[in-house]
């Protein structure tokens, strides 16, 4: 190896291990939201309940109870809250549905005349229908 | 109203639910739970409001099904794929005539085909068929169904709707309409 080669080599691994040595740069994300009145007074009436007094903290806590949910959900599992007489309640909540595990439907039999199927043939087999804007609609909702 | 469309829970408000079909109440309240979680012949997905996060308000039922080969009649199997067609069965659709007239249907309809197209993404399926009562046929074109030929006269009449018509409509940002 050429020597000019072999002392940027030998720089570039000081440098290596110099920036190894340094402490890991915490880079803190500043969080800015707009809340809707009712929205705000329900975050300082968590906070007074949960006896927070910072913001970071309370995002803190929102964030790895969210976390938890989205990995529960990702799992297939339900998350349920039982009261102490045994009544059980599901939470719905549609943005964690998205992350639900894929839908499996079952199989069943449909009946067929032989008109139908030579109808269902000539569709399948045609070009594809441009959408209406109710599908399209439907596809954005 | 803020509705959520989930799968049925076994202790779902059912019985209040009334369509003003007598055979689709009956289904929802005697046969959808049996069907999802002990013989496994069909999903059902309800709208529920957050405020009563266990009442039925409407429903959809679906299940895949195919169609071997060779039951094809001859004359049409040459511009067929060379497998069975497998494809998607929108079994049942109802919205409790209560809250009618507030979207619930194009909510239903809108998750239908969303999962049938998850549903193809992830396993294969060519389109999605239902059999439609004679009076809601035009309801089911509106979203681009068309009628499978030779119905009962009175009967359902069977309608068909392809996955790639559905899979053109995701590419659209806006309707043709919002285009122009």
């Amino acid at each position: 190896m050429p020597p000019a080669v072999k002392a940027k080599s030998k720089q570039s691994a000081r440098a290596h291990t110099k920036s190894a040595a340094l402490p890991k740069r915490t880079h803190k994300t500043k969080f800015q939201a707009d809340l809707a009145p009712s929205e705000d007074h329900m975050v300082r009436a968590l906070k007074a309940e949960l006896q927070m007094s910072s913001n970071s903290d309370f995002l803190s806590d929102a964030l790895t109870l969210l976390r938890w949910a989205v990995s529960e959900r990702k799992r297939g599992h339900r998350i349920v809250s039982e009261s102490a007489t045994g009544e059980r309640k599901v939470l719905v909540f549609p943005r964690l549905e998205r992350v639900a595990p894929e839908v499996t439907l079952p199989h069943v039999d449909i009946r067929w005349t032989e008109k139908e199927l030579g109808s269902l043939a000539e569709l399948v087999s045609g070009q594809s229908a441009e959408p209406t804007e109710a599908l399209i609609r439907a596809m954005r909702s | 109203m803020a509705v959520t469309i989930r799968r049925m829970e076994e202790f779902d408000e059912v019985a209040n639910f009334d369509c003003g079909d007598e055979p689709l109440n009956n289904y929802l309240k005697r046969h959808a739970w049996t069907n999802q979680q002990k013989i496994s012949i069909g999903v059902t997905y309800i709208a529920v409001d957050e405020s009563a996060p266990s009442t039925v308000l409407g429903y959809f039922t679906l299940a895949t099904s195919s169609v071997p080969r060779e039951r094809f009649p001859k004359k049409f199997v040459r511009g067929l794929p060379p497998y069975d067609l497998p494809l998607i069965l929108l079994a049942r659709l109802a919205v409790d005539r209560r809250f009618s007239g507030r979207g619930l249907g194009h909510a239903l309809i809108s998750e239908a085909l969303k999962i049938t197209v998850r549903v193809a993404d992830e396993v294969g399926c060519r389109c999605i068929v239902t059999d439609a009562y004679p009076d809601k046929t035009g309801w089911y074109a509106r979203y681009g169904f068309i009628p499978v030929e030779e119905a009962a006269a009175s009967g359902p009449q069977k309608m068909f709707l392809d996955v790639r018509t559905i899979r053109r409509a995701l590419s659209f940002e806006s309707s043709p309409a919002e285009k122009e």
